[in-house]
């Protein structure tokens, strides 16, 4: 299926000083699409969205947005896009329906046309009871969804959201991906949105770009991705103490494609998990380590982000991992 | 047009929302005046003196009228009857008077006979205003009494002198009034327009409006508006209640309305134009609070409300020949006390409205679009 392209974006770069907070990014996304931005803290999610959003002039390269260059015409791409940013923004001291509807009027809309749209919107988010209390009145949650239904009184055709489910609890959450589902479905809209939840970019997005230090280091559909790496499950272990005994003999073993080992805790990236299981911890035992605790998942985008950069996206401090083993990574220990 | 009612709505009801702001911006300047009308007024009363009469001859009886005339008229001092001559210059040591007048027994005798007749002064000669005032009213009053009493010898020659007062007299207090306006615009100017700003920037809230297809012209001109009429209303009531404090009849408001209307009104967009520019850029409210310091002593000090124009040094003349303050109270001024029409104030109506086009230009030009 052709489709339109809604954002187009040619090498992309931004710098504060020596950092670069985004670093040549190109990526494109077509009309209709969810796409999503998935990366740690301090990975240039929010300066890149403020680029292809005009708040931000690129250092260099260029980018489409809707219809125009965000550089030489963000006035008119100002016009078609929709933003929340990460960042609550709306006034404390008015109430939600007077900053929806004094948003409405920032894009010119007539009043009777605010009057509805406002209504429709707050109910999708839940909020129609209180409408007319002080934002200063609502809990975080209940201001997070405020800024979403804002946002979409002028309905958009590209909206992007920075980090939209950032603080709300796992029920607030599904409540928003179910609206933002239903965006896609049933007004077409486009939807760029970063993430450090993976589990949001799984459930929602068609294509995901994984984006580290300013860089994409993956993308595709989550189904691609995780296909991109090797076996198709992951083994936890936590051991007492990993020695090189025990790295040395899991790493021989036929079905483990690889390992990430993290202090204590081991990672195997390996195929069919449940049945090969018992084998694994057999063989820690035969090193001389003791297994404290075994679990087996299906392979996430987290486990393609610890693929990609050796370190887990959970991890605030991006911890160090000690060593790899496995294709396509440095090898400490052969196989 | 829709976008600009918006801007200017947006803030309109925020600032309808913070009493406390509104009930601040009115009660500071009517305090201001209260405050410099009691303290600092133009004459000074009640200045504690203490009198020590050793002479019971008719020149002392003399003198003594003249200062008490002085003490029931314009009541500079208040005068104190004291027998014991040290007990009254150690008052004046102990700050229990500001000087102390020692008449000597032979005071009236040496005056007619044509010695040299002499009277002590103790002075608080460190409170310079206060004594320099007792000095030149004791003296006239002892010059007067010696005339009197020798009126042939009066000298043809000694020129007097009659003033005549150009314009409807005005006391200290009154001529404070443009001053406490100008100073109420002031902190409109600055609490409203570019300083909310600065709010949404400092909360991170700005994004949401740089994010909509506000121009930068809808952004400035819409908060200079919602400035506007908040700080003009604001002005115009303190306007009235300090005519009413300091006694100027509310008609000359009424009467000449329409030309203190623009005279505020213009000062009032040349201020908040100003702000823009200064504050423009700035995202910590603690930068306003050290500017507003700053800029008030500033704009008010040289703008002649309190001290005038004419006695500061050159280069302070220079700088209020640029301050918009200046003009503002020099025009206010001409209207309330000296009947000037709307022509008479032609020049600094020039001025601010010069003023204010430049720097709304270049507070437009300043404002960044992007974060
Ligand atoms: N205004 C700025 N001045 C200097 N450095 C900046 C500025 N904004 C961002 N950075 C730097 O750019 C990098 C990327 O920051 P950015 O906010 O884009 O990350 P992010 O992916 O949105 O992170 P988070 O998940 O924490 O929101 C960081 O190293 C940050 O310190
Ligand atoms: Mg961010």
């Amino acid at each position: 299926m052709e489709r339109n392209r809604a954002i187009s974006v040619n090498g992309i770069s931004k710098r504060f000083g020596k950092v670069a907070a985004v670093d040549n990014v190109s990526f494109d996304v077509s009309e209709g699409e969810f796409f999503g931005f998935l990366g740690p803290n301090g990975a240039g999610k929010t300066t890149l969205i403020r680029m292809l959003t005009t708040l931000l002039r690129p250092s260099s390269g260029s980018a489409v947005v809707a219809c125009c260059d965000v550089a030489r015409d963000p006035a008119a791409v100002r016009r078609e896009i929709g933003v929340v940013p990460q960042a609550m923004t709306s006034d404390l001291d008015l109430t939600g329906y007077e900053n929806m509807d004094i948003y409405g009027r920032f894009y010119g809309l007539h009043s009777r046309e605010r009057g509805e749209r406002i209504s429709h919107l707050l109910e999708m988010v839940g909020l129609t009871g209180r409408g007319h209390d002080l934002v200063a009145t609502y809990s975080g949650g209940m201001r997070r969804r405020l800024e979403i239904a804002r946002v979409l009184v002028h309905r958009p055709k590209i909206l992007f959201l920075d980090e939209p489910t950032i603080g709300l609890d796992p029920q607030s959450r599904h409540v928003v991906w179910d609206f933002l589902g239903k965006l896609i479905g049933e007004d077409s809209m486009t939807i760029f949105l970063t993430t450090h939840y993976m589990e949001e970019a799984e459930t929602l997005c068609s294509r995901v770009a994984i984006i580290d230090t300013g860089k994409i280091i993956a993308l595709g559909s989550p189904d691609e991705l995780k296909a991109g790496i090797p076996g198709n499950d992951i083994i936890t272990l936590t051991v007492t103490e990993v020695t090189q005994a025990i790295s040395g003999r899991l790493g021989e073993l036929p079905f483990v494609h690889k390992m990430v080992i993290e202090e204590t805790t081991l990672r195997a990236y390996v195929d069919y998990g449940a049945r090969n299981l018992p084998a694994l911890m057999d063989e820690v035992r035969h090193a001389g380590g003791t297994v404290l605790s075994a679990t087996v998942h299906e392979q996430s985008l987290e486990d393609v982000f610890i693929h990609y950069t050796g370190k887990s996206i959970r991890d605030e401090e991006a911890k160090k991992v000690s060593f790899f083993i496995g294709a396509g990574i440095p090898q400490k220990l052969g196989r | 047009m829709v976008r600009l009612l918006a801007v200017i709505d947006r803030d309109l009801k925020k600032f309808r929302r913070n009493p406390v702001v509104l009930a601040m911006s009115v009660l500071m300047p009517i305090i201001y005046l209260v405050i410099l009308g009691n303290s600092f007024q133009g004459k000074l009363t009640g200045l504690p003196v203490a009198v020590v009469n050793h002479d019971s001859g008719p020149q002392a009886r003399r003198v003594i009228e003249n200062l008490r005339a002085v003490a029931a008229g314009p009541e500079t001092f208040s005068l104190s009857f004291m027998s014991d001559r040290k007990e009254a210059v150690q008052g004046v040591q102990g700050g229990r008077f500001k000087a102390a007048l020692i008449i000597p027994p032979d005071y009236s005798r040496r005056a007619t006979v044509g010695g040299r007749p002499e009277l002590g002064l103790f002075l608080d000669n460190t409170d310079g205003i206060s004594s320099e005032n007792i000095r030149g009213l004791i003296s006239a009053a002892v010059r007067a009494a010696r005339n009197d009493y020798v009126p042939i010898r009066d000298p043809r020659d000694e020129t007097t002198l009659r003033d005549i007062d150009l314009y409807p007299k005005v006391d200290y207090y009154q001529s404070l009034v443009p001053g406490v306006v100008i100073m109420a615009i002031f902190l409109g100017a600055l609490t409203t327009g570019a300083f909310n700003l600065v709010m949404d920037r400092f909360l991170g809230i700005d994004e949401s409006y740089l994010l909509t297809p506000l121009s930068k012209s809808h952004i400035v001109t819409g908060l200079i508006i919602s400035g506007l009429m908040i700080t003009t209303a604001i002005s115009f009531f303190i306007f009235a209640v300090s005519m009413v404090i300091t006694g100027i009849p509310l008609s000359r408001g009424v009467e000449k309305f329409i030309p203190l209307s623009i005279v505020i009104i213009l000062t009032t967009l040349c201020l908040l134009s100003l702000m823009f520019v200064i504050l423009g850029r700035i995202g910590h409210p603690r930068v306003v609070g050290i500017l507003s310091g700053f800029l008030n002593v500033i704009l008010f000090f040289p703008s002649g409300a309190v001290y005038p124009v004419a006695s500061f040094p050159a280069w302070l003349r220079l700088f209020a020949r640029i301050n918009p303050e200046a003009y503002a109270v020099d025009a206010l001024k001409s209207l309330l006390f000296k009947n000037a029409a709307l022509v008479n104030v032609a020049g600094d109506i020039a001025f601010l409205f010069c003023f204010t086009a430049a720097t709304l230009t270049i507070a437009i030009l300043v404002f960044k679009r992007t974060l």
